[in-house]
């Protein structure tokens, strides 16, 4: 007993180091597992990083912990066993550091999204490496002034400002939290993480415990392994639940795992609440209107007319303006009160359409792309209006002409030809009784439940399209 | 609906129905073996097809070389296709004078030497009110008034400064054409001439494709192409890939006259060192080891007023360069360094192993019919020898 409070290798430690490496699995099986399990695709650029790099910040911690603190019954003579190695690099900046460091880059940019309006003003990578210097800084000057023992302890001197250090952190997310606190989320992104800070705010603060007892009572072997167990379980519940906390991912947790038989720009819409296209009533009256004189904006608004258009467009690998215009249609309906929606449909738009290098980009000049990019208000209702009149302007002058002569506006029109004759034959006792009731459950998109069931959008959808 | 399904199963070589009539069946055999037949006469007819791309940036020429084929070696435009390009015309004109009179105003502000670019206080009106209409979404007619009124502002000195800065706005090379024949424009009767199509700048989106034989009348060439016009602004270039199987040869333009001309997406970027990127990514492309490669050196004639007034060291891929005479010689020189660097950029690019591939470089200007008629004769007799050479060899 008395040896192993020193060198490490208690039955207690053990134990502690089994649930850290469950926790690891739990934590790798938790990132992996919808990707896995349901197909989805790898996500990219940023989230895909922003992921990776908390597991990676996770693995560290609790190596770092297990390590400095002897944990295990180790050679100290290895010159992996450097205690500056662990118990500063690995656990300051790369561990603590970069985990929380990466949670408040995520509240900040839900904070500069939902309350100033705007995309973020500095590039994420860049915001990390800013939040990451102080601890870069604090551990080169710990790495240069040396104050750590044999047993990787520091004096107490040295304690209260490292403790300083780490829960200015906790203060700086828990800040920057409370400052998105009153937005309405969509996908409940805000309770997730309250609930998270919460648990985590307790860890911390047990975690803060242990540490200073494990440092400053070296005397005492109780205490010792005590407070080195403890302190190894909390970082492991800490990164677990850190994890946890789904936090500007909404949409792989919410839509891609239920509604991914639709395609992925209609995602988004559907997500919150929309439904394509719910005039249906306007649609047979104006199916036989369809006329190559009326303006092309005019047209477009017209749901048959656009989807025939949008399969020509398509055919000649130019569909993304007809998306584009539809999907900006969508975001018209948002009223313009709900500013939580309208940004999350507009940040959707930019994702998708607007910044270079975007899947569907869209063909817009580069001052139109700037002023987009640059807005200081996503949820302005013309923030899209000046790259629309572009791109209509550009369907009408290459697209239009061709549209008149394929195929597609052919069949339309035979289309449009077969409902008259239909309805003529129907004479005047068209009744709508039956349609109605389907109408009905389009007609108010917005009591739908962000995530319509998967019958219940699509019997509703298929009563439309009859 | 059922006699098809009996077709179907048929033909799988089960026994569908017993009573079936024999004749209809030898009927039906009879025309899938047409069909059949058909098919393969038509893939065999593919087989002879040539297929080119039209590649190079954005606002390199690609579509109106495109449309030159279109009048050279087709029917050409008829009256309703040339009527059709009458908005385009006038969506030009509107587009122009918005952009020239928004970079004027743009110009006054950042400029140190701002008051040439004031527009004069008589036309400011006429301005603001051309500027509306120039960011609306449907175009008026273009009365005789409108073209008076848009005339009126071209004439002004501030819009003449504005657009000798032209480089540093996106103005289109069309602006001068149209700007002149404003009256003809305006016509209540104006049907657009083969000239006005050609002038007229249109983006294009997407794929467009056309199928011709160079030598139409007498029939001699046989060879036929299918020529794919794209867009060519950065975003429309993740769609050519789909593009690049089976191509016998890539005519690839570059407007050498924007050298100091800024991209229409991208306004940080220079036009010309865009170019030279594409190039040699086209040029890695491994789907074009056998591919030829017919570099087009477009707007010449724009390249040739250019070169007198912007030296060509502004832009940094030709830094290096030094005016050595005046007049049409010193455009010839600039034309030859230009040429031989586009030359360094397909040999640096071309992998031993592929050296084997064609690569010829042709002046041009698309505008000029003559030239580009002269140009396709000469690219088509190089693909023919080429497929002489091939069928020699195998």
């Amino acid at each position: 007993m008395a040896t192993c409070a020193v060198e490490g290798g208690c039955p207690s430690d053990y134990v502690a180091i089994s649930i850290s490496i469950l926790s690891m699995i739990l934590l790798l099986a938790k990132a992996i597992k919808p990707y896995l399990v349901h197909n989805i695709p790898r996500p990219q650029g940023r989230s895909f990083w922003l992921i990776a790099l908390q597991l990676f910040a996770s693995f560290n911690l609790i190596l770092s912990t297990v390590m400095a603190l002897g944990l295990l019954r180790t050679n100290m003579m290895h010159w992996w066993n450097n205690c500056y190695l662990w118990s500063v690099w690995i656990e300051g900046p790369l561990g603590f550091g970069l985990l929380l460091g990466c949670r408040i880059l995520q509240a900040f940019q839900l904070y500069n999204l939902f309350v100033k309006r705007r995309l973020p003003p500095i590039r994420s990578f860049l915001f990390l490496t800013l939040i990451l210097f102080p601890w870069l800084a604090s551990a080169t000057f710990i790495h240069v002034e040396k104050p750590l023992d044999n047993r990787c302890h520091m004096g107490s001197l040295w304690i209260i400002p490292i403790m300083c250090l780490h829960a200015l952190y906790v203060v700086a997310m828990v800040g920057f939290t409370g400052a998105i606190r009153h937005i309405e989320f969509r996908f409940q992104e805000l309770k997730d993480l309250w609930r998270g800070i919460l648990f985590s705010t307790f860890c911390v603060g047990l975690w803060v415990v242990c540490y200073i007892l494990n440092m400053a009572y070296e005397d005492i072997e109780l205490i010792q392994i005590i407070s080195r167990f403890l302190l190894l379980v909390m970082t492991s519940l800490l990164a677990l639940s850190f994890f946890s906390i789904s936090i500007s991912q909404p949409l792989v947790t919410l839509t891609s795992l239920r509604e991914r038989e639709h395609p992925p720009s209609a995602m988004m819409g559907r997500a919150l609440g929309l439904l394509p296209d719910s005039g249906l009533l306007v649609e047979w009256d104006s199916i036989q209107l369809v006329n190559p004189i009326e303006p092309l904006d005019k047209l477009l608004l017209n749901k048959r007319f656009r989807q025939s258009f949008m399969e020509f467009a398509d055919s000649c690998l130019a569909g993304e303006s007809v998306h584009f215009f539809e999907e900006v249609q969508q975001l018209d309906k948002i009223p313009s009160a709900d500013h939580v929606r309208r940004i999350y449909m507009a940040r959707h738009i930019i994702d998708n359409y607007i910044t270079p290098g975007a899947t569907m980009e869209v063909n817009i000049s580069h001052r139109c792309r700037q002023e987009i990019l640059s807005t200081l208000d996503l949820a302005h209702p013309n923030l899209f209006k000046n790259s629309l009149n572009e791109l209509i302007h550009l369907m009408k002058t290459n697209l239009a002409n061709d549209y008149w002569s394929s195929t597609f506006y052919m069949k339309l029109k035979e289309e449009a030809r077969m409902r008259v004759v239909e309805r003529e034959l129907e004479h005047s006792g068209w009744n709508f009784s039956h349609r109605m009731s389907s109408i009905h459950c389009a007609d108010d998109p917005f009591h739908h439940e962000h995530s319509p069931g998967k019958f219940g959008s699509s019997s509703c959808h298929l009563e439309l399209m009859q | 609906m059922v006699f098809m399904l009996c077709k179907i199963i048929d033909k799988m070589g089960l026994l569908c129905s017993r009573q079936k009539h024999s004749r209809a069946d030898f009927e039906d055999n009879e025309q899938t073996a047409e069909i059949d037949r058909r098919i393969e006469q038509e893939s065999k007819a593919e087989k002879h097809i040539q297929k080119l791309l039209l590649l190079g940036a954005g606002d390199s020429g690609k579509s109106t070389i495109f449309k030159q084929i279109k009048l050279l070696f087709q029917s050409g435009f008829d009256e309703v296709e040339l009527k059709n390009y009458i908005p385009v015309i006038h969506a030009n004109v509107y587009q122009t004078i918005k952009i020239l009179h928004d970079g004027s105003k743009e110009l006054s502000q950042s400029l140190a030497d701002s008051s040439m670019f004031i527009i004069s206080d008589e036309n400011k009106q006429i301005g603001e009110k051309l500027s509306e209409i120039g960011g609306s979404l449907n175009y008026p007619c273009l009365t005789k008034e409108l073209a008076q009124e848009i005339e009126t502002l071209w004439r002004d000195n501030a819009i003449q400064e504005t657009y000798s800065h032209g480089n540093e706005l996106q103005v289109p090379d069309c602006t001068h054409y149209f700007m002149e024949n404003l009256q003809r424009l305006s016509d209540a009767d104006y049907v657009p001439t083969k000239e006005d199509v050609l002038n007229a700048r249109v983006r294009t989106t997407g794929v467009v494709e056309i199928q011709f034989s160079p030598v139409g009348e007498n029939k001699k060439s046989g060879e036929v192409y299918r020529l794919f016009d794209v867009g060519g602004q950065k975003n429309e270039r993740r769609k050519w890939i789909h593009l690049f199987e089976g191509v016998s040869a890539v005519i690839f333009c570059a407007a050498i006259s924007e050298y100091d001309q800024t991209l229409f997406e991208d306004d940080n970027k220079n036009r010309m060192m865009e170019t030279k990127e594409l190039f040699e990514w086209v040029l890695k492309q491994p789907c074009f080891e056998k591919t030829s490669f017919m570099l087009f050196l477009n707007k010449f004639d724009l390249f040739e007023k250019k070169v007198p007034s912007v030296p060509l060291n502004v832009c940094e891929w030709f830094k290096d360069y030094q005016p050595v005479s005046t007049g049409k010689q010193e455009t010839e020189n600039a034309y030859e360094f230009v040429k031989k660097k586009f030359e360094e950029v397909y040999f640096q690019n071309t992998a031993p192993d592929r050296v084997d591939r064609v690569f010829k470089i042709y002046r041009t200007s698309a505008l000029d019919q003559k030239l580009v008629k002269k140009t396709f004769k000469l690219v088509d007799e190089t693909l023919r020898r080429r497929n002489l050479f091939e069928a020699g060899l195998l």
